[in-house]
């Protein structure tokens, strides 16, 4: 369990985190998204103890990390954004320190440093510099040193950039086998990868809290902007009284396009007017070109709600 | 920090540096050995050392300029820093990896008074007490090189900071006495230390505070000392200068004699220097 309390960090004045709350509870993947520069890896660094906080808390497992850093930090893996590699060290050199460095047991490191490779599929690559490796190689072998300790929670500051398709659909694979059994925090600026992976989505921008929600919920928020546009050829006055007879839309907006008419309607909550739309429009006999529902994506979201923030400052 | 130990000293070995830096210390000393002991028959391997001190001014640079200033630019500090194990330890077992790095040579270096013991009677005594104190003037010239490598993100920068300092510090006690003496010029230079020392605290803690306090403060002293009792100021520069100078301790060990304050001085400069070390590294998580 993760527990961030008010957290504030300011650099000489540049605020990169402003009061963020929030828990990630035992067991959760929790995405972590934001534009660059929004305070995800400020806010990651602070949970994982390798910068201090100006102001509030950061608990992991029950211990805070400033007062408990040792114990706190034995629960955690931590893939920064650029995986600390030593370049000049062999992959399995490297995970082997890891170990001893996260005080594995002596006996169990060497049969788990075999397991992590096989699950990250660096066995391949187990004798060869680190320096040698591609990037792609170079951040499962991150991924498999934040792995190293088994611990229950893995703290992944951007896992997959600089992967090509397949190893990004590999590494979504096996961090959604890992949630079996950890509690995960990754973050990301692709919406698409948090939502195929995460069961709740965190939105921070500039250093503040957006949302925090499921993704279906955080789609629900922004159902409002669902829009219906529909295409009609004839003029505007006779669709207009046509249009006006149904109930259940919000708001409407009319645009004339030669001979046809582009209707955008805001439908209430839980109701469809697709339906009446169409017989209204076959009394008047104006032919309907088009008909679409624009269902509003994460990715909308996302910049919905970041971009409505820029506007409020 | 076993772990860390490890690491640092196998990489010394993997990378060569460890291996040149043996190398090249143990030639100069066997040249000098060669020359002074066996050569012109001195029994005395002190004064080999000795003539060397500049050597470990020289060469430690190579092996400190890199352990903590690379962990920083390849951003692998923050795999240490995110590991269950206190910045004290790692900085422990980082100093600890060169001072056995140095120490081998110290070792191999045992083997030469029993060289001497072939051609005759050698000053057993006197040749070990130099060699432990040449091992504790490395030790201290080490910790200030490891506090320099965790001051900056280069290993180049570290390297050259630590050469100039160790040079400033050998040169030291004779810079001294090129420094006047009367009153007045000493009260002017503790002025600008006190001011040297301010603008120091400005950089290690961005207090205006703290760095005006230090600024006024000192000033004031220097000028109070110099109104009411000048003779207190007699000879100081030298005295002070002289501390700094590490190389000076190092000649009382040459001389056979065990002298507790030269311990003191080096342990006490490994302390303050590794310690330094470990504020800062505690320092930048705050920053």
């Amino acid at each position: 369990m993760i527990e961030v309390k008010n957290l504030v960090k300011d650099y000489y004045g540049n605020v990169a985190v402003n009061g963020l709350s929030f828990t990630v509870e035992a067991g959760e993947i929790v995405g972590f998204l934001g534009p660059n520069g929004a305070g995800k890896s400020t806010t990651m660094n602070i949970i994982t103890g390798y910068i201090s906080a100006t102001e509030g808390h950061a608990i992991v497992n029950g211990y805070d990390v400033f007062d408990e850093p040792e114990k706190a930090k034995k629960s955690i893996g931590y893939l920064p954004e650029q995986p600390p590699l030593y370049l000049e060290m062999m992959v399995k050199e490297y995970l082997m320190f890891v170990a001893e460095l996260k005080k594995v047991k002596k006996s169990e490191r060497a049969s788990m440093i075999a397991d992590i490779m096989e699950l990250t599929k660096i066995a391949d690559v187990s004798g060869r510099l680190i320096k040698h490796l591609s990037k792609g190689y170079r951040q499962r072998v991150g991924l498999a040193a934040a792995i190293v300790g088994y611990p229950e929670i893995l703290i992944l500051d951007e896992p997959t950039v600089g992967l090509d398709p397949n190893q990004i659909i590999e590494i979504r694979e096996l961090i959604k086998s890992l949630s079996k059994k950890h509690t995960i925090l990754l973050s990301s600026h692709i919406m698409q990868e948090v939502d195929a992976v995460c069961d709740k989505i965190i939105i921070i921008n500039r250093g503040e809290l957006v949302a925090y929600d499921t993704p279906a919920n955080i789609a629900k928020v922004m159902e409002e902007s669902r829009e219906l546009i529909v295409t009609v050829k004839g003029g505007e006055p006779q669709v207009r009284t046509a249009i006006d007879a149904i109930g259940g839309i919000k708001e409407i907006k009319y645009l004339t396009v030669g001979d046809k008419v582009i209707i955008k309607i805001k439908m209430q909550e839980n109701v469809d007017v697709r339906e009446a739309v169409s017989f209204a429009l076959m009394d008047i006999r104006c032919p309907v070109l088009d008909m679409r529902l624009h269902e509003v994506s994460l990715e909308e979201i996302f910049l919905n709600l970041t971009g409505a923030n820029k506007e409020a400052e | 920090m076993g772990a860390i130990y490890k690491k640092e000293l196998k990489s010394y070995f993997t990378s060569m540096i460890g291996c040149v830096f043996l190398a090249i210390l143990l030639i100069i000393i066997s040249i000098y050995f060669f020359v002074v002991n066996l050569l012109n028959m001195v029994a005395d391997f002190s004064t080999a050392l000795n003539a060397i001190t500049f050597v470990v001014v020289l060469l430690i640079p190579i092996i400190t300029m890199r352990i903590i200033a690379e962990e920083n630019r390849q951003k692998t500090d923050q795999l240490l820093l995110t590991a269950p194990v206190s910045v004290t330890k790692i900085v422990i077992g980082k100093y600890l990896a060169l001072i056995t790095l140095y120490g081998i040579a110290m070792l191999v270096l045992c083997v030469y008074p029993l060289i001497m013991t072939m051609y005759g009677e050698a000053q057993l005594a006197q040749s070990y007490s130099s060699i432990f104190g040449f091992f504790l003037m490395g030790g201290a010239y080490i910790s200030i090189g490891l506090f320099i490598s965790s001051l900056t993100e280069s290993q180049v920068i570290a390297a050259v900071i630590s050469f100039v300092v160790m040079i400033f510090t050998y040169l030291m006690s004779s810079l001294a006495q090129l420094l006047p003496s009367d009153h007045f010029s000493v009260c002017i230079i503790m002025c600008m230390i006190a001011l040297i020392l301010a603008v120091i605290v400005h950089m290690m803690l961005r207090s205006a505070y703290l760095t005006a306090g230090v600024a006024v403060l000192g000033v004031a002293a220097s000028i109070i000392v110099y109104l009411v009792k000048p003779s207190l100021y007699d000879g100081l520069i030298v005295n002070i200068m002289s501390w700094f100078s590490v190389v000076a301790r190092f000649s009382s060990f040459s001389l056979g004699i065990m002298d507790i304050s030269s311990l003191v001085y080096y342990l006490s400069v490994m302390f303050v220097f590794v310690f330094f070390t470990i504020l800062k590294i505690k320092k930048k998580r705050w920053s």
